[in-house]
């Protein structure tokens, strides 16, 4: 065994972590139990962070404190169009940072989005701590394919904070794929990996040769995913009920929270029920009629309506990457269905009339890009089957030139690593500088691309127009991270590029960041005195638990309820502030029950005494 | 593999991609794809990822990206033809002896195909629509192979034998959209590679058919332009450089090698009108401005 290594699928709405043991792809249970946590980090009223299935439960109560879908948001710019469409929905307040990208309002502090997933980040860490008995600083990380290079970088600078050395950040449909295909015969196959998410929809050709994986074509809608198939439950239930009682549900932040889980509920249920009934009383008041309830049913014909315009988007990004790899659908091997939003009966029959076969079973759609990712920190770090992953670029990289136009380096699909470069001229004479953008996209226009930096080439040599060359350089590395350098041609000096952040953190944000999150984990771990409180609590917990059946039939014999009433409820108090890790508070309680316990067994013994 | 890379270096340029592939030069796409997956496995920078590579590392990533582009290349039958014809001379006796036998059995193949599409073709009444769906099919399964042409010429003949298939004719079109811009960027890329070596009589004819499979290709009638200029053949340059000039009228360097084409021929208002267009949206252009207090 050598390094310690995780894979991360850090997901719109859940997240999973993996690893390898002993040969075999595992996913790691949380702390709490469960193989799945979801991507929600709230700020309790107490100032506590709280991250998880714990964030995610008291999201009702607290919407404007708890931050969901954060993926969302990551790597982009505050004005480009598609974040202002993001936000609309949000329940939490989004407002714009000093670089042109997002922050979050918690509170009294303002967050970036690789901060609030570097919190998921790190609960995924502790949880992976706990799972090896021993500190895990090396993971492999997933995104969707589509994820541009600002994206990407936000996503690495994640991990960054939450104190792991990204040793790659990898596409989710791949990362499926080498689930898949791990340990499998050495056979040449090409399959197809739809894979979507909460957030994302990516599709993906892939083929595979003894070990190999190749990526042939991949293609996808960054802003496509399970939520809007929620939102499209949510108008449908919060439409009538405005038209009735003329209040827009969805601008009241607790009730939207509480639209949201009961749309997503639904629309989980309608994957094996034909029709479900909605109930959310006390959803609001009026004035005049008092309290307000919404009672609706749905039905999964009424579902597929109303979001058939999304799956056929699916479709279409399906059919386009297709005649990109030059496959016909009839000839894949398999289909991979990845992403919880594929239970959807409507899109797996889509994806059946579209394929002509079913989809692979035997590929767990939550769980199948985190073992993936761990099968990549495997091969990287301890040379695991002689497996290789051969990724592309999905996007086309390029520079503006003159007349607005978009000069194409490094086309999309290209496999990574790669690199190309291209040959500048001064236009000027005696010119110095020269600005040149660098842009991600397909459009031919430069404004329609997205925009990566600007780059200034500073201290060339004064001379007359046309006789300096400057060569710039493009590199794409196996993450799909580009990196740029320039030499001026004539005297081989490499020239100092200066980039201009046109979104995301700075390092120095990024290693104050990381330095305060280290500072939280050193609170949260070594504590021996929460620790000692900890165990008494879980003791005492067993102690009432024991004595439970014979409380309640003293509580028959005279003894009452009362008494078992306050132990119930100081019971449940001291959970919730084990949970929070609310040293102090706890001490209080623990005290509390304990003087409980020594009355409680008094009294049982006088009334045996007594019997 | 030390001595594999030194290997490699020693004989840098002058390895033609099949032998860089380790394949011969009649190689199917699933026998070249398959070399490249195999040879990727040790080239790889991921192969050798946290290991001491010292010296050979950007060694690896050079190799590994050369591979990758003679794999990008050979594996498009466009781009795959317009290598062979341009590298013919240094490829070995036996690869060009191996080129002459894919072209001849591609010959055959084709000839056999040929004749089998006119038999067809002949089909008479409903059995025309199977066998329309036969050649549908047939053309799709030579897509897939990479073989765009024989594709083309399947579909063509199932357009012919049933012409109310919708699928039919879009793939067609998808297809031949397809051929015509592999044509032009293989086109365009021999046209450069040509003009670097200073051929210019060769590079005009590759930038004119690289202009003519992609009629919106600025790139080619500008390269057009430069070698005609080059090669001092002035109304050929003022063609294309009008050309130029109409696909991306906001490019400065276009209209400048325009305005000089039309002073030297003597049509000083048109070269007038010229600088005019380029000083209204380069005010700064001193060459421009230059030439105008020249005239």
């Amino acid at each position: 065994m050598g390094e310690l290594v995780i894979g991360i699928d850090l997901g719109t709405t859940n997240s999973v972590c993996a690893t390898v043991q002993n040969g075999t792809p595992t996913v790691i249970s949380n702390r709490t139990g469960y193989r799945i946590t979801p991507s929600v980090v709230a700020m309790a009223r107490n100032g506590k962070r709280l991250v998880g299935a714990l964030a995610r439960r008291q999201a009702v109560t607290n919407p404007e404190r708890t931050v969901v879908a954060v993926k969302r948001l990551m790597g982009r710019r505050w004005s480009a169009k598609t974040t202002q469409e993001a936000i609309q929905r949000m329940p939490y307040s989004v407002v714009a940072g000093p670089h042109d990208d997002v922050r979050i309002s918690l509170g009294e502090q303002q967050y970036s989005p690789p901060e609030i997933s570097a919190m998921v980040l790190t609960e995924l860490r502790l949880d992976a701590e706990a799972f090896f008995g021993a500190p895990v600083t090396k993971a492999v990380i997933t995104c969707p394919a589509y994820f541009n290079d600002s994206q990407r970088n936000a996503t690495k600078d994640a991990g960054r904070i939450a104190g792991l050395e990204v040793i790659r950040i990898i596409n989710e449909p791949t990362s499926a794929a080498l689930a898949y295909g791990f340990g499998k015969a050495q056979g040449e196959r090409q399959v197809a990996v739809f894979d979507l998410g909460g957030g994302t929809f990516d599709f993906t050709v892939l083929h595979m040769f003894k070990g190999v994986f190749e990526v042939e074509a991949t293609g996808g809608d960054s802003l496509l995913g399970g939520e809007d198939f929620d939102n499209r439950i949510i108008d449908f239930l919060s439409e009538p009920f405005r038209q009735k009682h003329g209040t827009d549900l969805r601008k009241d932040k607790m009730a939207l929270q509480r639209l949201r889980d009961a749309a997503e509920k639904a629309k989980c249920e309608l994957s094996s029920l034909k029709q479900v009934e909605i109930n959310l009383p006390f959803i609001s008041a009026s004035q005049q009629a008092g309290p307000l309830h919404l009672q609706a049913t749905l039905s999964r014909d009424q579902l597929e309506q109303m979001t058939a315009d999304l799956v056929k988007r699916c479709m279409q990004v399906c059919e386009r990457v297709l005649g990109e790899a030059k496959v016909h659908a009839a000839q894949l091997g398999d289909v991979l269905l990845v992403g919880g939003q594929t239970r959807m009966p409507k899109i797996q029959e889509e994806v059946r009339r579209l394929f002509g076969k079913e989809p692979a079973k035997n590929v767990n759609p939550d769980e199948a890009v985190a073992l993936g990712a761990s099968i990549q920190g495997a091969m990287l770090l301890h040379d695991e089957q002689e497996m290789l992953l051969l990724d592309v670029t999905p996007h086309s990289l390029g520079i503006a030139i003159a007349g607005g136009f978009f000069q194409k380096i490094i086309a999309k699909n290209t496999t990574v690593p790669t690199s190309a470069h291209h040959v500048f001229t001064t236009v000027k004479d005696d010119q110095t500088s020269a600005k040149i953008t660098v842009l991600q996209g397909e459009s031919e226009t430069s404004a329609d691309n997205e925009l990566l930096g600007e780059f200034m080439l500073t201290g060339l040599r004064a001379a007359p127009r046309g006789a300096v060359d400057i060569d710039v350089i493009f590199d794409i590395s196996a993450d799909g991270i580009v990196s740029v350098s320039a030499i001026d041609m004539q005297t081989g000096t490499r020239q100092s590029i200066t980039v201009t952040a046109s979104s995301g953190l700075t390092e120095d944000e990024i290693k104050k960041a990381a330095r305060s999150n280290e500072d939280w984990m050193l609170g949260q771990k070594e504590d021996p005195e929460f620790q000692d409180r900890k165990n008494r609590a879980e003791e005492l917990f067993r102690e009432f638990e024991t004595l439970w059946p014979r409380l309640t039939r003293a509580a028959h014999n005279g003894l009452g309820q009362e008494p078992l009433q306050r132990a119930q409820a100081a019971l449940s108090v001291a959970r919730l502030q084990l949970a929070q890790r609310e040293s102090d508070a706890l001490a209080g309680s623990l005290e509390r029950l304990e003087r409980m316990l020594q009355a409680l067994r008094g009294a049982l013994e006088r009334s045996q005494g007594g019997a | 593999m030390q001595n594999e890379l030194q290997q490699l270096e020693a004989r840098g340029d002058r390895l033609t991609h099949y032998e860089l592939l380790g394949v011969s030069a009649d190689a199917d796409g699933g026998t070249i794809r398959r070399a490249y997956l195999e040879k990727s496995k040790r080239f790889h920078p991921d192969a050798w990822y946290r290991k001491e590579t010292g010296r050979f590392g950007p060694l690896l990533s050079k190799w590994f990206q050369r591979l990758s582009s003679a794999y990008q290349i050979l594996s498009d039958e466009e781009s795959r033809a317009a290598y062979d014809s341009d590298h013919r001379t240094e490829l070995s006796q036996t690869d060009r002896a191996a080129l002459d036998r894919r072209e001849l059995s591609r010959a055959e193949e084709e000839r056999r195909a040929r004749e089998r599409r006119e038999r067809m073709l002949r089909t008479k009444g409903f059995a025309r629509i199977g066998a329309a769906r036969k050649l549908y099919e047939e053309g799709q399964e030579y897509a897939l192979n990479g073989e765009r042409t024989q594709a083309i010429f399947a579909l063509k003949a199932a357009r012919e034998l049933d012409p109310n298939r919708k699928e039919i004719v879009t793939k067609l079109v998808e297809l031949e959209r397809e051929q015509s811009r592999a044509r032009a960027n293989s086109a365009l890329a021999s046209g450069r590679e040509r003009e670097e070596r200073r051929r210019f009589a060769e590079a005009i004819t590759a930038y004119a058919a690289a202009f003519q499979n992609d009629p919106g290709s600025f790139a080619a009638a500008m390269g057009a332009a430069r070698c005609a200029m080059e090669s001092s053949d002035a109304r050929a340059a003022t063609i294309w450089a009008s050309r130029a000039v109409e696909l991306n009228p906001e490019d400065a360097g276009a209209r400048m090698m325009l305005s000089r084409l039309f002073l030297s021929a003597g049509m000083k208002a048109r070269a007038r009108t010229e600088l005019g267009a380029l000083l209204s949206k380069n005010p700064d252009h001193k060459e421009a401005k230059a030439l105008l207090r020249t005239l």
